[in-house]
């Protein structure tokens, strides 16, 4: 959930663009532009927007607000937003299809492992995590479904 | 010291294992009681889980924690974003009793339940504080005295710092105190705690990714540094590989990326093969033959003093 009256004063302040490495190094990148259109409504527009994925998540922004909120939670908001319109950078979509399938980003390297003398890698938990997954979004349904 | 298990997160058993090479090594020699636990996933990964799905990045992160509390050990992570990401969730579920209860009527189901009672650290936090300065020194055998180092502390170490509580989050020192324990001279320079960037290249601008990692990797050529220290896999992944990119188009940049194990390896005199330093893309050779040479000149130094101090039983000449 977004807090507006917090955002009301972020797109007044901009401290964080003096930290902020995104607005300091790419051009165009206005996360304050972002903000307004939020507060007013029209945030739509950018769900498409390249911007919203720039981004780093380097909580340098929330360090410094004085707010204790910063760029970045309106920034994750258009992406969760974007993401529920399938509206992902190709890159996220596979993550987060390798993620739900098997729990990892990745398996460990068998042969690389052999070669540097590692021991085999610790279990992964991919089943009980799967089962969890089903039962969350089980009841994510539950939800959505008593509140209609 | 409680015992604790590593985390060893995606990024490092996938694609960079000899980093997880350098970091048994390291763990190994100063005798730590460390352990693989069985059973995690991802931790996950916030850019990618947290941004799609809020609730299922907490209950993952939760089921991880929940181990933790099952096995009753600590943990240590090489990886900052693991770090970061547990300890957020972590102590984002303690503020919150019913979000606790909701996460744990779902681990319930396989028998766990989330407490969050154990310590989550990052390696290079938890070999300051833990290890502690003058342990490390002890085992210095080759020391990196004369060298310049630059750090990359990488955003996730420190925070968010709220959750974390591990150093300033605007300007911390714990990595430093350690690289001047090994000897070396940290290397303060403008881009010090700016994010690496590879962010971007997760989420398909590439390009954009390379403007960062010249950004960083420019300074510290005009600076002249010797290397770049960092303990982030992403980050590593980001100067090690886009440099060795960019230097195939024609840039010139010259800086090799090593790992605080790998550091810290190497000045406990464990051999620089060993500890998977040619399996970096960027070539740390000219760094290991400076590192000889200066070696070579402290050893003869050494030799004088010793002579020096031969027969001033009380009184030395300083």
């Amino acid at each position: 959930m977004l807090n507006l009256k917090l955002l009301e004063v972020c797109s007044k302040c901009g401290a964080c663009y003096h930290i902020c490495p995104s607005s300091l190094n790419m051009e165009g990148y206005d996360p304050r532009a972002v903000i307004k259109d939020i507060i007013s409504g029209k945030h739509e527009k950018w769900l498409e927007h390249k911007s919203i994925w720039q981004c780093l998540e380097c909580h340098y922004c929330l360090e410094i607000c004085f707010q204790h909120y910063g760029f970045e939670s309106a920034m994750t908001a258009m992406r969760t937003l974007a993401a529920k319109k399938g509206m992902t950078p190709p890159q996220v979509k596979r993550g987060w299809d390798m993620f739900i399938k098997t729990g990892r980003l990745g398996e460990p390297m068998a042969s690389a492992r052999k070669k540097l003398g590692l021991p085999e890698a610790a279990k992964s938990g991919s089943e009980d995590f799967k089962k969890i997954v089903k039962i969350y979004q089980e009841s994510k349904k539950q939800i959505l479904i008593s509140k209609s | 010291m409680k015992d604790f298990a590593i985390f060893w997160g995606c990024t490092i058993q996938t694609r960079f294992p000899f980093l997880e090479k350098s970091t048994r090594m390291v763990l190994d020699g100063f005798n730590l009681p460390y352990r693989d636990l069985d059973g995690f996933t991802c931790c996950p990964e916030k850019s990618l889980v947290n941004n799609v799905d809020h609730g299922l990045w907490v209950l993952t992160a939760a089921r991880n924690i929940a181990l933790l509390d099952k096995a009753g050990v600590d943990l240590v992570s090489p990886c900052t974003g693991c770090v970061s990401n547990l300890a957020t969730v972590n102590s984002e579920l303690h503020l919150s009793y019913k979000e606790k209860n909701n996460v744990n009527s779902i681990l319930n189901e396989v028998g766990l339940e989330f407490k969050g009672k154990n310590k989550l650290r990052h390696l290079v936090p938890f070999f300051h504080d833990e290890v502690g300065i003058p342990s490390i020194k002890n085992k210095i055998v080759k020391p990196f005295n004369g060298m310049r180092i630059a750090i990359h502390y990488g955003c996730h170490m420190i925070r968010p710092s709220h959750s974390l509580k591990n150093d300033d989050p605007l300007e911390p020192k714990k990595f430093d105190n350690l690289i001047r324990a090994m000897g070396a001279e940290s290397v303060q320079h403008m881009t010090k705690l700016m994010c690496c960037g590879q962010g971007l290249d997760r989420v398909d601008q590439h390009e954009n990714a390379l403007h960062f990692a010249r950004l960083k990797l420019k300074e510290l050529k005009t600076l002249k540094a010797d290397a770049m220290a960092l303990c982030c896999p992403s980050c590593y992944l980001q100067f090690d590989n886009n440099q060795f990119l960019m230097e195939k188009e024609g840039e010139k940049f010259g800086i090799p990326i090593l790992y605080f194990t790998e550091l810290l390896g190497l000045a406990m005199g464990y051999k620089p093969e060993d500890l998977g330093l040619d399996s970096h893309r960027t070539p740390a050779t000219n760094f290991l033959e400076k590192w000889d040479r200066l070696n070579e000149e402290l050893s003869q130094t050494t030799e004088l003093n010793r002579q020096l101090e031969q027969g001033f039983g009380i009184a030395q000449h300083t």
